[in-house]
């Protein structure tokens, strides 16, 4: 603490503020904002959905093309109002500040976060993420989601289709921050739920999902109609 | 139907039994008339009983809060109600002894045009609750059974697709093809307006319902759980910042 002697090199254990040597290094400030998506956003949010496609081994599945995107996902000239219908938050971050939003209560105002990280992310296709928007910032990820109906209720909710944070920004938070976004939404609207789908081998999500207060509702399974057993009811008769 | 005394004319659609081989004492069949619709507000207060009758079934009327003023608002808003098949839809299912008049000629294709089908029962269904959900429409209509669904979407197929949230059928009225034509209703319509799936949950007790998907080409997955944020448990941090 007040030794002449230099101090003793730093054990495995925690080091106490007062003896952090003089050569802890700075922490990486990484600024973050999350806001809607909008028809611009669809190259970047095509790449989104192909990765995470390739992360789901599910691409065999993937036929979205950026104009199908575009055309379900901000349909002209009508688009419905946000969060009546298809929605999209972008995750973008910056190594600079974003500038403050307005807080407009009849708008959704965009979420800024500031995370102060040990080591700088090294993104190699920072370039091909690079936001619409211009400037350093880079498309890190995205939530899809839309209102659903819980009769027991007779409120809306919300339920989240996608959430996708790029390889080199997991594991800091940036997952938790897309949830806290729909969560926060879904409250200010007055909604009752909001509701995903989870593989239940997957023990890491449901452990981020729970210690976010998420209930794993063990007794419903998913069933879907697709494909030639859906193309099936165009012809039959009731 | 060979006996010398003079026969009814025979009601349209009756033309599975043959008639050398019927017993003079067989009874008539019963046939009943059955609509799928658009539901309107007026059906609000049918839909609140059905929907607590489904969560009773379901093990969960704990859970069940509706009230019908809670949902008329948000499944009919005023004034600017959505498209049909853009928000949350309900159709109402009805029975009555007497056929439907047909359905009137629909300029606009995308609209739900009423289903009609009918059916022949050897036993007329019993039905206690008859006065309790004859249809606001009035008459000899009953209604016996909703399904309520909204859009969804499938990123992989940018497609939208519909999700069920609720179907149900009165229990008088079970095990007469009943779910299998609201279900088609719902998966008609998705293939009429080019969507790419219809989703829903089952109870994984509920072997009977699950048995009549897989027979209609419905893949039951295994490994996918709900999960759920509820209530004040929304507010995950307060605030992200």
């Amino acid at each position: 603490m007040a030794a002449a002697a230099p101090p003793p090199p730093p054990s495995p254990a925690a080091i106490p503020e007062t003896i952090v040597p003089e050569t802890a290094p700075p922490r990486h400030p990484l600024f973050a904002r999350i806001r809607l998506g909008t028809i611009f956003d669809v190259p970047q949010l095509h790449k989104l959905i192909h990765q995470m496609a390739t992360y789901e081994r599910l691409t065999d599945q993937f036929s979205a093309t950026e104009a199908s995107l575009a055309f379900t996902l901000f349909p002209s000239p009508s688009p419905p109002p946000p969060f009546t219908s298809f929605t999209v938050f972008i995750l973008e971050v910056s190594p600079d500040p974003f500038p403050p939003t307005p807080q407009d209560p009849s708008n959704f105002s965009p979420i800024l976060k500031t995370f102060h990280l040990d080591l700088p992310i090294e993104d190699s296709e920072k370039d091909i993420f690079r936001s619409e928007i211009g400037g350093d910032v880079v498309v890190a990820g995205f939530v899809l989601f839309f209102p659903n109906y819980s009769t027991f209720l007779a409120k809306p909710g919300f339920y989240i289709e996608d959430l996708f944070v790029r390889e080199p920004y997991r594991k800091k938070g940036f997952g938790r921050m897309l949830f806290t976004a729909v969560a926060a939404q879904a409250a200010k609207m007055g909604y009752g739920r909001v509701e995903w789908v989870v593989l239940d081998w997957n023990v890491n999500a449901i452990q981020f999902y729970e210690q976010m207060g998420a209930k794993i509702q063990p007794d419903w399974r998913v069933c879907r109609l697709t494909g030639d057993a859906l193309e099936a009811f165009a012809h039959l008769n009731i | 139907m060979a006996a010398a005394a003079p026969q009814p004319p025979p009601p349209p659609f009756l033309a599975t039994i043959p008639e050398n081989t019927v017993p003079e004492t067989a009874p008539f069949r019963h046939p009943l008339y059955a609509r799928i619709r658009l539901a309107t507000i007026l059906d609000v207060p049918h839909i609140h009983k059905l929907i607590h009758q489904l969560a009773t079934f379901e093990r969960l009327a704990h859970q069940c809060t509706a009230t019908e003023a809670s949902l008329a608002a948000t499944l009919f808003p005023s004034p600017n109600p959505p498209l049909p098949f853009t928000s949350f839809n309900v159709f109402i299912l009805e029975v009555s002894p007497d056929p439907f008049p047909p359905p009137a000629p629909q300029e606009d294709t995308t609209n739900s045009s009423p289903l009609l089908k009918t059916l022949h029962l050897d036993l007329a269904s019993e039905d206690s609750e008859k006065e309790i959900f004859r249809s606001e429409i009035g008459g000899d209509v009953v209604v016996a059974g909703f399904v309520l669904f909204f859009p969804k979407y499938s990123t992989y197929l940018a497609k939208p697709g519909f999700h069920i949230e609720d179907l149900f059928v009165r229990e008088p009225y079970r095990k007469h093809g009943f779910g299998k034509m609201l279900i088609t209703a719902v998966a008609g319509q998705a293939v009429k307006m080019g969507y790419g799936m219809v989703e829903w949950v089952v109870l994984d007790w509920n072997v009977n319902a699950i048995q009549f998907y897989e027979r209609i080409g419905t893949k039951v997955y295994q490994d996918k759980r709900i999960c759920r944020l509820t209530g004040e448990d929304l507010d995950v941090e307060g605030s992200a910042k």
